[in-house]
């Protein structure tokens, strides 16, 4: 069994020596393998490439897919930019709330499934675009909420 | 003028991730071949010809840009394809990755010839999850077959933040650091992706290269107009009949987009804006679509050609909403490095909800336009500009909406707004309340 | 290779600077300024950030940061003194940055001397368009015991960031989430610990970082800085003492480009306080059958050594510290050698002028195509800044090697000595005149003491006296100059066998047990005199504050006078002496407020038989050569300071990943190391950069180990 050590080793081996491009790459991994970037999770990373903890988290923390806080297992998010947000998004991310018991922005208390709106996700003529644990569905309308979330396997 | 598959060309009757369909419609043949044959300053005299312009924005001549590259320089030469279309309104590089992959793996190879470089990066946003299986697929079944030629191309993955679309800010990102925009001089061709030699281009642009190779860069620049030759994807999207992308030629009129292609106004309603380039670029009012779609025509009426991208937008939306929501986009997405971008465009939110619910005064509209004089041309990158651009155009040519909300003291909508209530990401971001 | 010159206009204002020169240098040379915020050209490239620095170019339509852009020939430039442009840039920037500041100016230690307050004074906008809610931050927040930040204040010039992932290559103060949100931070709540770190606090241009210990203790109106040298280490790190009604109060650096650049480290930052520390002597203390220690008058100690010092007929034997001014080490000798005959003395290292002929300054460092470390104790252990300029040669390309074996064609070679051995210098000397380095443009060679100023007292202690005389068969008296050489475990074992023992101390509990006379020392912080660094460098102490004692000189003189020896009781005086026979005649005011590198005028003759490098014992296949290192935050002064208690290293034994590796240990596992029968056992920690074979271990946890070792696993039921 390859340990998160070894492959990260193999992804740094993609960049030149001493380059430090398997930043994301190992963060991701690592957000795979922890479910989010806690603690640990920043810490394993940082010593598998060999960096500080303390840059891995100002590195994670700059960008928007990294969770420094737990996240559900599943997610489930709403891009409200202009042009979803022109196509009614606002009611696709209600009816989501109203499914879910939660507001945007929230984990459901069984910790099963986080709601976000997020920033454009580039399926603009497909309004509205909602990308469930991470594959876009697109046209989406208020009305289909319920079944997706129905949909998650549990 | 109808629709003019180049980009896309064959996605009609073929299924193009796969290797064996693209090199049955002539792919990694006549074009590729001609180019290896090249030596790198004839490549880059045929692309310069070609005057292909980049796609990604700014539209400077591809050719130009690779007759640029410090080639004495002792270091590696690398090409770095920018796949982080994140820009609201566009989403053309994401169907040419998922539907003609190897068309932009083609483009790759030919690009670093021209540059003689054997390292190639294709930055692709985070988000986009299925195009990047369908890109990395078609880069290992082109490798595995041999078509690479010493060539390595990899894909990285973004992990969601705009600015990395910014060129510099993506090497800083493909660097493992913060994507946080580099000061230029010194610029990617003389100092780019590891101190290196580095040319930058985007995902439509490079797909082009195949094209212009395989019928010369002449018969290509027969298409679209003289300054700004070839098609274009369109992506259009917004209060349209039929949104989607639409490859047409450059110089193609905007009524015709909107109206024929795109099926006009939806749900009969009137048209009220169009922001023609992206969500960053001055918005332009309905006597100004007949404007032909190409990068200078657009220059010369105050907007920008941009990613291609039209926002379309009917009489339902309040113009200070539109802003609102515009500007806190761009506030979430500054990247923090420079004063004018992180203060400015918070403060520019500040302010334009203070319009939207109706305490603002005259005054305040005034200190809108001028905290965003304050920052452009003042800005590290264009972010900060982007911001300022379409809000400075909602603000001057649709004023007496705004004059409105301060005179009644809120909104004249009354919540029939079509984007009444709409939740920013900033609004609920968990990370914003850890810290503060 | 000099640069073509290029003309430029700024301001109307023809400059001539080299191609490349930056846009704020090169109107400083045409004597205009141009306000900074982000820009400092000792954190590498530039990064634009403040946009403070905005300009005019002809020829761009868009304003340029002055920062960033460099001299070409024929630039056209316009500040914001005579275009418009540029000042409505300038203004709008300084608005923006103090849209979300605090204005707190009244309580800020900053207050005074602080950048954004001068330049919103003489620019800034007279009210505030910013009638919004500000940002607003829990403040201020500790980011180390030493260290406050406070991030309402910061206006994100990415100083301090640049300088912990750039200079000290520490990566631990990092900026974190993006726009709006950025805050600088530590990961969690692991303070930012490091040899280096109050350099931030010096670099912040606003009052977000500060030094702790100087929270609400001075007014820049009520205090001076007093230039001196830092007297911690052997580099002679250029500083000023802040002082306020007679007191120290804060610790900055004076960068000498040569030796430091402006950097210092944190003990020399941070120690200071050991000057007012609870268990300070400021009386003698006499040894009484009865009661032990007890305080006596200056007169009945000043009779109390004499009577000793005859007593022992010339037996006596001398152990310095190696931090004695040269001024005190030549009174102290004079006393002891021309008036006494006693010329036993001893240093805790040996010192060599082997070195003389390969002299550089420390700067040269940083030019270097290859720097050869040898020896297994980090550098920033003893020398801090030198592995500053180590990094800063590495970040410009040098190969850093471990062995001179690997120097191949590099043609700026320099050696360093960081280790145990090495023979005050004459080995790595050794292997300088191997690799010829004599005379070559930038090669040379450093050896790097474990004494601030060994060389200084070793040349003083010489010069003081021709006559030489034979070890005496017992000691009479042992005189312990210095609160290194008290805490030296063989001098302590010296002290056993000596009938008599005089100890200079500035803490009581160094010396309780054992001596007979304790006189009360000073700091270097209260002398006056000289300091000879690791690069042969003369240097200029001065006397910050008074000693709350008699300054050394003083009852030297008092006490010499009694056996017919004449001593100065003032070091420039004293130095004079000293100088004829060392320093070509050089006089006490001549030394310098910067002091140049002068070398030894006698170099050549001086150079001592040069030795052979040491070889080292190789451990076996199983076994491992323990380093036990004296850390950089140790010692006296360290141990007195609460603050910097975080810093001392933890009780762990670091050891290869490879030596780890087949023994099964991780990082936080139990480790047993062993020889002879003596064994500590503490927890191992991984470090992947060590070479095989070997393990370091500080020497407060050493518990006397070091050299060829047993190492292994400690057994389950002890980590249990
Ligand atoms: C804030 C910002 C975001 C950008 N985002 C993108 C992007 O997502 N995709 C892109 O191709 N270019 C983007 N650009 C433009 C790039 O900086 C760059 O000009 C472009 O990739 C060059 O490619 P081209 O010459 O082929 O157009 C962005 C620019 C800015 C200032
Ligand atoms: S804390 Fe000071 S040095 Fe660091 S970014 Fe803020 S203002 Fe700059
Ligand atoms: S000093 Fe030039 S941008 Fe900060």
């Amino acid at each position: 069994m390859t340990t998160f050590f070894d492959e990260v080793q193999e992804i740094r081996k993609r960049y030149p020596a001493g380059a430090r491009s398997a930043t994301l790459p190992a963060l991701r991994l690592a957000q795979e393998k922890h479910g989010w970037l806690s603690r640990e999770a920043i810490e394993e990373t940082a010593d598998a490439l060999e960096v500080t903890p303390a840059f891995c988290y100002s590195v994670a923390s700059f960008y928007d897919m990294f969770h420094l806080e737990p996240v559900g297992r599943h997610t489930i998010e709403i891009c409200t930019n202009l042009p979803c947000a022109l196509c009614g998004a606002q009611k696709v991310v209600e009816a989501f709330e109203s499914a879910l018991g939660i507001s945007a922005g929230e984990t459901t208390a069984d910790g099963e499934v986080t709601l976000r709106a997020v920033e454009c996700l580039g399926g603009c003529g497909y309004a509205t675009v909602v990308a469930v644990d991470h594959r876009y569905r697109q046209n989406v309308k208020a009305e289909d909420a319920a079944e997706i979330v129905e949909g998650l396997d549990a | 003028m109808p629709e003019q598959k180049v980009l896309l060309a064959g996605t009609d009757k073929h299924d193009l991730t796969k290797l064996a369909e693209y090199q049955a419609i002539g792919g990694y043949g006549k074009g590729l071949e001609r180019a290896r044959a090249m030596t790198s300053e004839e490549l880059i005299d045929e692309l310069q010809r070609a005057t292909l312009r980049g796609r990604g924005g700014a539209g400077f001549p591809m050719g130009r840009k690779a007759s640029l590259i410090d080639r004495k320089s002792s270091k590696p030469k690398y090409l770095v394809v920018n796949a982080d279309e994140s820009e609201p309104g566009a989403f053309k590089d994401r169907q040419v990755m998922a539907e003609v992959p190897h068309r932009l793996i083609e483009g790759c190879l030919i690009a670093a010839h021209a540059i003689e470089s054997t390292s190639v990066f294709i930055y692709i946003r985070g988000e986009y999850l299925t195009e990047y299986e369908i890109l990395q697929g078609a880069v290992d079944e082109a490798r595995a077959a041999g078509l690479f030629g010493g060539v390595e191309i990899t894909v990285h993955r973004g992990a969601g933040a705009y600015i990395c679309g910014e060129e510099t800010a993506l090497l800083e990102s493909l660097e493992g650091k913060r994507g946080q925009p580099r000061p230029r001089p010194p610029f990617p061709p003389i100092q780019g992706l590891y101190y290196a030699p580095t040319q930058i281009n985007n995902v439509c642009t490079i797909a082009t290269v195949p094209t212009i190779l395989t019928i010369g860069a002449e018969e290509f620049a027969k298409t679209g107009v003289p300054s700004s030759p070839g098609t274009a994807i369109f992506s259009i999207s917004g209060n349209v009949v039929r949104p989607g992308n639409y490859e047409l030629p450059l110089g193609t009129p905007m009524r015709e987009l909107i109206y024929e292609h795109a099926g006009g106004i939806a749900n009969g309603r009137e048209l009220k804006a169009v922001i023609p380039g992206g969500s960053s670029v001055p918005a332009l009012t309905p006597d100004q679509i007949d404007v032909p779609l190409d990068y200078d025509s657009l220059g010369a009426i105050g907007t920008f050609f941009g990613a291609a991208s039209l926002i379309v937008v009917d009489d339902r939306c309040c113009m200070v909403q539109l802003a609102l929501r515009s500007t806190k986009f761009y506030a979430h997405e500054s990247c923090g490095k420079c004063t004018p971008c992180r203060v400015g465009t918070r403060w520019m939110v500040q302010i334009l909800e203070s319009i939207e619910n109706g305490t603002a005064t005259r005054a305040d509209l005034d200190l809108l336009d001028s905290v965003g004089d304050n920052i452009l041309g003042k800005v590290l990158c264009a972010l900060g500009e982007f911001a300022v651009y379409p809000v400075a155009s909602y603000l001057h040519k649709w004023r007496d909406e705004f004059v409105a909300h301060v005179e009644q003291g809120g909104c004249p909508f009354h919540g029939s707004s079509s984007l009444e209530g709409i939740l920013a990401p900033s609004d609920q971001h968990a990370h914003a309340e850890v810290l503060v | 290779m000099s640069a073509e010159l290029v003309r430029v206009k700024i301001d109307e204002r023809d400059v001539h600077v080299p191609k490349g020169t930056g846009i704020v240098e090169t109107a400083l040379a045409a004597g205009i300024e141009i306000p900074v915020f982000c820009y400092e050209p000792r954190l590498g490239d530039p990064v634009g950030a403040c946009r403070m620095c905005l300009v005019e170019v002809e020829g761009m339509p868009k304003l340029q940061t002055g920062c960033t852009l460099t001299a070409q020939d024929g630039m056209i430039v316009k500040t914001a003194r005579t275009s418009e442009k540029a000042a409505a840039g300038q203004n709008g920037t300084l608005e923006f940055i103090l849209v979300n500041h605090p204005l707190d100016c009244p309580v800020c230690d900053k207050g005074g001397e602080c950048p954004l307050q001068d330049l919103t004074f003489r620019y800034g906008p007279g009210n505030t368009r910013m009638s919004y809610e500000k940002l607003t931050f829990e403040k201020p927040i500790p980011i180390s015991p030493t260290i406050s930040l406070d991030r309402e204040r910061c206006i994100l010039c990415y100083r301090c960031t640049r300088f912990s992932s750039d200079v000290s290559e520490d990566g631990q103060l990092v900026a974190a989430n993006r726009g709006a949100m950025s805050v600088i931070t530590t990961f969690e709540d692991v303070p930012y610990t490091g040899a280096f770190t109050g350099n931030v606090t010096e670099l912040c241009p606003v009052g977000a970082l500060l030094p702790t210990q100087y929270r609400f203790e001075g007014r820049p109106w009520e205090i001076v800085d007093v230039p001196t040298v830092c007297g911690l280490c052997p580099v002679g790190c250029n500083i000023n003492a802040t002082v306020r009604e007679t007191k120290v109060k804060r610790i900055l650096s004076r960068n000498h480009p040569e030796i430091d650049e402006g950097w210092i480290c944190d003990k020399g930052r941070f120690a200071f306080t050991h000057l007012r520390a609870e268990d300070r002597l400021t009386q003698p203390l006499q040894r009484t059958r009865r009661h032990g220690l007890e305080e006596v008058t200056w007169e009945a100690a000043i009779d109390e050594a004499e009577r000793l010092l005859r007593a022992a007929q010339g037996r006596i034997v001398t152990a310095l510290s190696g931090s004695e001014t040269v001024e005190q080490a030549y009174a102290l000798g004079k006393l002891l050698r021309a008036g006494l005959g006693s010329h036993q003395a001893m240093l805790p290292e040996e010192v060599s002028g082997a070195l003389d002929g390969y002299r550089l300054p420390l700067s040269a460092i940083r030019d270097a195509d290859a720097v050869v470390v040898l020896g297994d104790v980090p550098v920033a252990e003893r020398a801090p800044v030198v592995d500053l300029w180590i990094k800063s040669a590495r970040r410009k390309g040098a190969r850093i090697l471990d062995s001179a074996d690997e120097v191949g064609d590099a043609e700026r070679v320099v050696l360093i000595w960081s280790g145990p051995g090495g023979r005050g210098g004459a080995t790595v000397a050794k292997l300088a005149e191997k690799l010829t380095l004599a005379g070559r443009e930038g090669c040379g060679a450093f050896y790097l003491p474990t004494t601030p100023n060994g060389r200084g007292v070793a040349d003083a202690w010489a010069a003081c006296c021709d006559d030489e005389s034979d070890e005496p068969d017992s000691i009479g008296l042992l005189v312990v100059s210095g609160d290194e050489a008290a805490a030296d475990p063989n001098v302590r074992a010296l002290a056993e066998q000596a009938e008599a023992t005089i100890v200079l101390s500035m803490f009581g509990g160094l010396s309780a047990g054992w001596a007979d006379l304790v006189l009360p020392g000073t700091s270097y912080l209260e002398r006056d005199g000289t300091f000879v660094n690791l690069e042969g460098r003369l240097q200029r102490l001065r006397a910050t504050v008074t000693p709350p004692c008699p300054d050394e000189l003083h009852w030297i003189a008092e006490l010499a006078a009694r056996f017919d020896v004449d001593v100065a009781p003032y070091a420039a005086a004293v130095f004079a002496e000293v100088s004829e026979k060392v320093y070509d005649g050089l006089s006490f005011g001549e030394v310098g407020e910067s002091a140049p590198l002068r070398g030894y005028p006698d170099a050549a003759v001086r150079v001592d038989r040069p030795s052979l490098p040491e070889s080292q014992a190789k451990p076996g296949k199983t076994e491992i050569r323990l380093v036990a290192y004296k850390p950089l935050f140790s010692g006296a002064a360290v141990e007195r300071v609460t603050e910097l208690q975080f810093q001392r290293p933890q009780p762990e034994v670091e050891l290869s990943a490879e030596d780890a590796g087949w023994r099964n240990i991780e990082t936080g596992d139990l480790v047993t190391v062993g020889s002879n029968g003596n064994a500590i056992t503490l927890p191992a920690r991984v470090n992947r950069r060590l070479g095989k074979g070997i393990a370091r271990v500080a020497i407060e946890h050493a518990n006397g180990l070091g050299g060829i070792v047993e190492l292994a696993r400690a057994a389950e039921e002890v980590s249990a």
